[in-house]
């Protein structure tokens, strides 16, 4: 009887396969055993350019081309290894110092082993991506070796041994095969084998064996100028391991483990939600998870448990009888934690004296409560999912630094102040204190542990001195993660190669023109700030015989320049947005492009987008159509030259009429947005005023609204939202559009009731409709801002709005709440954002102008798009207002000017006073009315706050008062702030 | 976990070592059960089949499992099973739960198994010679045994082997083998590269095909794309694909011819005038 042998044995290549066997958990908390082959071979190259043996075996692609050895035929060399070396390092060495292999400066010619790829992976995505960058980068010579499917190298796993040692032996096994490999290149000096690790074990046994192996400090000391790198290694593992044989010392409860998480989480016993600390009071965070509808307080440092702004932790509901109200107290870290010694910081109580006064007041106040309803559920944090650590802009606190270390090389612990308040301080070692006081740094977060009360890390470089213009700005991009580098030449390989001369062909039957509609005789005009030179959209409008108009919006081509899958596109997708600052934009596009190619600038042919409108009288749509066109735009007119021209009655002639024509359909479309429920939302806005010659900022000025502008926006919602329509239509599933959920009701709650405790005022929010019929009811006869402070304020209570790709909600959830529109999209800004992009490439496939892209149209592409821009968009909003911010502070410079402003929130030691003619807001504390701290009452209920004794003042919600504005230094952190001083109250 | 499929550009080496154009190994057996009419065992890489063949012989009562082919010919076919021309091909897989990593049962109305047991079926009436043997019945049956992609691919190719062994007249080996690309559909990369022989990993990620030719010629008998991929890529797949075909063509028949000399050894056959052309040293 025949038998099923097993069928290895009888193989001859048996000797070159081998299994990877390994047991992964799935999200359901199964085990799987997975278990895959793995073909070992010998032709897998050394890529060294002195190898002549590997370029005969070295392998071809499809279409037979080979790839270029990577390592240098003379690498570098460095004190110890003066004949040039290669480097290796292991995967502790790239997770815990990837800054220094991107190090302009050294690290060439590195090794990176697949093993040490793979498990980095595991341990960090980001980091893995910047990893595979390196090894993208012609420069920096990082060569892939796959060494676990190449037989020499491979090794399998020994009985009893862990994965990490077999790794590190693995590791060690590779940097053997290449020097045994070089070694036979005859009548050279063939480069060392360097093998990097920061790990004690693995460099013993390296030693052992007879490789060469560096710590990451010892070989960056071999370095010239290494001194300066030395600070970018965190601590070594020795320190931790000396911390570690004192038990006892921890100062946080241990995180639970991962398993038990899940489970809890998975029960409802233990609840997921992302982290975020209250701007006012950096020992409160809250986070949102499904199960409650109020926010989670988490109150105090051990609650925290070492969370940090951003990051996605686990929590523990607190019983009942611990349930808090939110904070009526301002606790800023400068001022609590100021003078902290950070090298002693072990011995010091984990609580210091001072936080636990200030906890102990909150807690007084919430016993004496008898309201139990306003109590909020409190919660502790019991384990972190997944850090959001980045890189953080800060300063070096010059309290803790110690007289030696200003003058000496030894390292030494300071603390870097971040510039974003909800990040805890973090704890630096530096040989270089002296240097970097004084000036913006870039550091990175390493680890937090139970027994350090601040995180801990490490230098990465320095942006220059404090309150220079362009540190300033370039710590304003990385806070805000602005892609800010000039575009790389790949980018600028993909511009058309006529560059400044390209114009639009003469010739109609050029393949330019397929498909295009001639628009030229049209009358067509831009509008748009002064000074704007990336012109996204020109209009038109004329009458029709039938008594109807005709109007058009005619948007810049730009997907017939940027093609999807491009380099150029690539970047821009990554980019996602331009962003404004003061004195500085920063493109999605290149210039060429942005203000010049694809700007609809007057006079010239340009190629556009249109979408073109048959309106009745009343602004009622009939039809619509969409084309590519191309267009010569009459006139590109600021707002206020449009709005001169058209109150103007001189102006007779066709453009103006067409400008009133589109003015008067403006405001009936308004009239229809409203009367369906748009809500008309504020934020302060005012412009910086800048000398014009040396660009230092000279005055500030709210901005000033005009008709004009409204009419260009309602075209563009109306170009929106029809575009919006045609491609739902034609891509059900992955059509980009745009949504803003209604916001949940609790968000209004607190608004709600200051409103009718001290106005008597009802805010509806059953609908935007109910809003915004309300906030127009919002007024104070005598003080016409009041209502702008509360839109403003409501402005806050709402959600932002998102970009989606169309499969991933149901049609409901896709309306516009602040519009009240069902469906809406961005189409008309496609030079400044990535989202009109793809909803150009969506329209042009809907029109059947030209074959979709299969990138747009593959939903987990586009999910990720949204994903990605949704953040630049946020990000990018936010550096705009920090640019303005910053700039009024330095407009503010040495001038004390006195304002109006509005109390916009209070707390039981401190109020926040608006000053709209600046739009900034600050806080003013009670420590600030007068020399010595006046006594105060504060009354939650009502929301004011009475002080007696050095000064007597009465302070309440919403409030009119006189403020002082001064710009201030304060001399400890070296931190420059607009600082305001009550003059007095109305 | 190891790496993805999205490394394959760094060194040209695919997420299990291997080159584009390489196959796994291959091995295969044939009467594997004595008491079978013929029999087969087929490994690619992981992916483990066995196979049954039964008849010609007089069709039983109609079971409702099996997916019948149309029988060649067409005429008649269908409906009253004994009664066509041509002898009718019914194709049953078994996939077993612990096969694949999340051991999951399927039923014997799992969608995607109907679809395999149909495309073999008619695969298969269109090779065997079927209007040899009227009014009866071929039955193949197939177990699957672990599952790592090509699993489609295998199943022809056991299927082949087993037919073979039962001594059924056919025009010549059918033989299978997948094909892919090396970049994601929505990546668009024009100088993806084909791949050959997918693993379950790779069929993942990436898009693929099955392609089944006959014998040593260019003719292709079965077609199976179900991911998307553009059209610019795939004559680059298709020629790798059939090129693979040719190479499991060379495997089985050593396979055969090998099992072919055993016997003559064993004397379990004389060495007739038709073994001839074997080689017996
Ligand atoms: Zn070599």
């Amino acid at each position: 009887m025949a038998s099923l042998k097993r069928s290895v044995d009888s193989d001859p290549l048996a000797a070159n396969i081998s299994n990877k066997i390994y047991v992964r958990s799935t999200k359901s908390g199964k085990v799987q055993k997975i278990v895959r082959e793995v073909y070992l071979r010998q032709d897998i190259p050394c890529s060294s350019r002195l190898c002549q043996r590997c370029q005969t075996v070295a392998p071809k692609d499809a279409s037979g081309k080979l790839i270029p050895f990577v390592l240098s035929d003379s690498p570098a060399g460095t004190k110890v290894f003066p004949q040039g070396h290669y480097l290796v390092p292991d995967t502790n060495a790239f997770l815990t110092a990837m800054d220094l292999f991107e190090q302009d400066s050294a690290f060439y010619d590195v090794i990176v082993l697949q093993i040490v790829l793979e498990e980095l992976r595991n341990r960090s995505l980001p980091l893995y991506n910047r990893l595979i960058s390196l090894t993208k980068s012609e420069d920096k010579r990082f060569y892939v070796f796959f060494n676990e499917f190449r037989l020499e190298t491979h090794v399998p796993r020994l009985e009893g041994e862990t994965v990490n040692d077999r790794n590190d032996r693995a590791v060690r096994k590779a940097v053997a095969w290449y020097g045994e490999h070089l070694a036979r290149i005859k009548g050279k000096d063939v480069p060392a084998i360097v093998m990097l690790s920061n790990d004690r074990d693995n460099l013993r046994k390296a030693k052992q064996e007879g490789i060469n192996a560096c710590s990451l400090a010892d070989y960056v000391k071999q370095l010239k100028d290494g001194e300066k790198l030395l600070d970018m290694i965190p601590e070594t593992q020795d320190q931790d391991n000396i911390k570690e044989k004192r038990p006892g010392d921890n100062l946080y409860p241990e995180y639970f483990s991962m398993s038990k998480m899940m489970t809890g989480v998975k029960n409802n016993l233990l609840h997921q939600g992302i982290f975020n600390v209250s701007p006012y009071n950096y020992l409160e965070g809250s986070i949102r998870v499904p199960a409650f509808p109020k926010a989670l307080l988490i109150l105090g440092r051990e609650n925290i448990n070492r969370a940090v702004d951003g990051d996605l932790v686990v929590v523990e509901v607190l019983p009942k009888d611990q349930w808090k109200e939110p904070s009526t107290q301002v606790i800023e870290e400068d001022a609590i934690t100021k003078n902290e010694n950070p090298d002693a910081e072990e011995s010091d109580d984990f609580v210091s004296e001072k936080e636990r006064k200030a906890l102990q007041e909150e807690v007084k106040r919430t016993h004496s409560k008898t309201t139990e309803g306003h109590a909020q559920p409190t919660a502790r944090v019991v384990g972190v999912i997944k850090r959001n650590w980045r890189q953080y802009v800060g300063h070096i606190d010059q309290s803790s630094v110690s007289q030696s270390a200003q003058q000496g090389r030894k390292q030494d612990s300071v603390f870097v102040i971040p510039m974003d308040k909800k990040i805890p301080k973090i704890r630096l070692r530096t040989r270089q204190v002296s240097e970097l006081l004084g000036k913006r740094i870039l550091v990175t977060i390493d680890a937090w542990d139970r027994s350090s009360r601040h995180p801990s890390g490490h230098f990465v470089r320095s942006l220059g001195e404090l309150e220079t213009k362009a540190a300033e700005t370039e710590a304003l991009l990385l806070e805000y993660d602005v892609q800010y580098r000039p575009f790389p030449k790949t980018v600028l390989d993909c511009l058309p190669k006529e560059g400044h001369d390209w114009k639009v062909p003469q010739s109609l039957e050029d393949p330019g023109w397929k498909d295009r509609q001639d628009l030229r005789d049209l009358l067509i005009c831009s509008i748009d700030p002064i000074g704007c030179q990336d012109i996204d959209d020109a209009l038109h409008s004329r009458p029709l015989p039938n008594g109807n108009f005709e109007v058009g919006v005619h948007i810049a081509d730009v997907s017939h320049f940027v093609k999807p899958g491009n380099a150029m596109d690539a970047e821009a997708s990554i980019r996602g947005t331009t962003v404004y600052l003061v004195d500085k934009r920063i493109d999605m596009l290149p210039m060429l492009l942005g203000t010049d190619l694809c700007s609809l600038k007057p006079y010239v042919e340009r190629y556009a987008f249109s979408v073109i409108w048959e309106m009745t009288p009343d602004a009622d749509v009939v039809g619509s159509r969409f084309t590519k066109s191309v267009i010569k735009s009459r006139e590109a007119f600021s707002y206020e030259q449009a709005q001169l021209r058209v109150d103007d009655s001189s102006q007779q002639d066709d453009l103006t009429k067409s400008i009133r024509t589109l003015l008067d359909l403006s405001k009936k479309l308004k009239q229809k947005r409203l009367d369906a429920g748009a809500l008309s939302l504020s934020s302060p806005e005012v412009k910086v005023q800048m000398e014009s010659e040396t660009s230092d900022p000279i005055d500030v000025k709210t901005k000033v609204h005009l008709d004009t502008m409204s009419l260009v926006e309602e075209f563009m919602l109306l170009a929106n939202t029809s575009v919006a329509r045609r491609i739902y239509e034609a891509f059900p599933q992955t059509a980009i559009l745009r949504r803003h959920g209604a916001p949940p009701k609790t968000n209004f709650d607190e608004l709600a009731n200051q409103l009718k405790v001290k106005r008597g005022l009802d805010l509806s929010v059953e609908s935007s409709r109910a809003l915004a019929d309300s906030l127009d009811r919002c007024v104070d006869e005598k003080e016409p801002f009041f209502n702008t402070l509360v839109r403003i304020m409501a402005t806050r209570c709402m959600m932002s709005a998102e970009y989606f790709c169309s499969g991933t909600q149901a049609y409901p959830e896709f309306r516009h709440y602040g519009l009240a529109s069902e469906i809406y999209t961005h189409f008309t800004s496609p030079i400044r954002r990535y989202a009109d992009l793809m909803a150009h490439r969506q329209l042009a496939a809907a029109i059947e102008y030209e074959a979709i892209h299969p990138s747009t149209r593959s939903r987990g592409k586009l999910e990720a798009v949204c994903k990605n821009i949704n953040v630049r968009h946020r990000n990018a909003q936010l550096a705009g207002r920090a640019s303005i911010a910053y700039y009024v502070g330095q407009a503010l410079r040495g001038k004390a000017t006195e304002e109006d402003g509005f109390v916009m929130k209070i707390f039981s030691n401190g109020f926040v006073v608006l000053v709209p003619r600046f739009g900034i807001e600050s806080l003013i504390r009670l420590r600030d009315l007068a020399e010595v701290e006046p006594q105060a009452e504060f009354d939650a209920e009502t929301y004011t706050l009475q002080t007696s004794g050095s000064r007597e003042v009465k302070v309440e919600l919403f409030q009119k008062v006189r403020v002082r504005v001064t710009d201030q230094k304060d001399e400890t952190t070296g931190k420059r702030g607009v600082k305001m001083e009550l003059v007095r109250t109305y | 976990m190891p790496l993805d499929t999205s490394t394959y550009g760094l060194a040209l080496l695919r997420v299990d070592g291997r080159r584009w154009n390489e196959l796994r190994r291959i091995y295969a057996q044939i009467r594997t059960q004595a008491a079978a009419d013929g029999s087969s065992y087929l490994e690619m890489g992981h992916t483990k089949v066995m196979c049954v063949v039964t008849g010609p012989s007089e069709p039983g009562p109609r079971r409702g499992a099996g997916i019948s082919s149309a029988g060649g010919a067409g005429g008649g076919g269908g409906g009253a099973g004994g009664q066509s021309k041509d002898a009718e091909v019914v194709v049953n897989i078994v996939i077993a739960g612990f096969s694949s990593v999340d051991r999951k049962r399927r039923g014997r109305s799992d969608k995607r198994t109907l679809e395999m047991q149909s495309t073999l079926a008619n695969t298969l009436a269109a090779t065997l010679h079927t209007h040899l043997f009227p009014h009866s019945q071929i039955t193949i049956s197939l177990h699957v045994l672990s599952q790592d992609g090509s699993l489609l691919a295998a199943l022809i190719n056991a299927a082949t082997l087993a037919c073979v062994d039962a001594g059924i007249p056919m025009t010549d080996y059918v033989t299978a083998c997948t094909a892919g690309s090396t970049s994601t559909y929505a990546a668009n990369d024009e100088g993806a590269d084909p791949l050959l022989d997918l693993n379950h990993q790779e069929e993942q990620e990436l898009p693929g095909l099955t392609v089944a030719t006959l014998g040593e010629s260019d003719r292709v008998v079965a077609l199976v794309c179900e991911s998307r991929v553009q059209i610019s890529r795939l004559e680059g797949m298709l020629a790798v694909g059939v090129d693979g075909c040719k190479q499991v063509r060379e495997i089985l028949d050593q396979v055969i011819k090998a099992q072919g000399q055993k016997m003559i050894l064993e004397g379990t056959v004389d060495k007739g005038t038709g073994l001839n052309d074997m080689d017996l040293d």
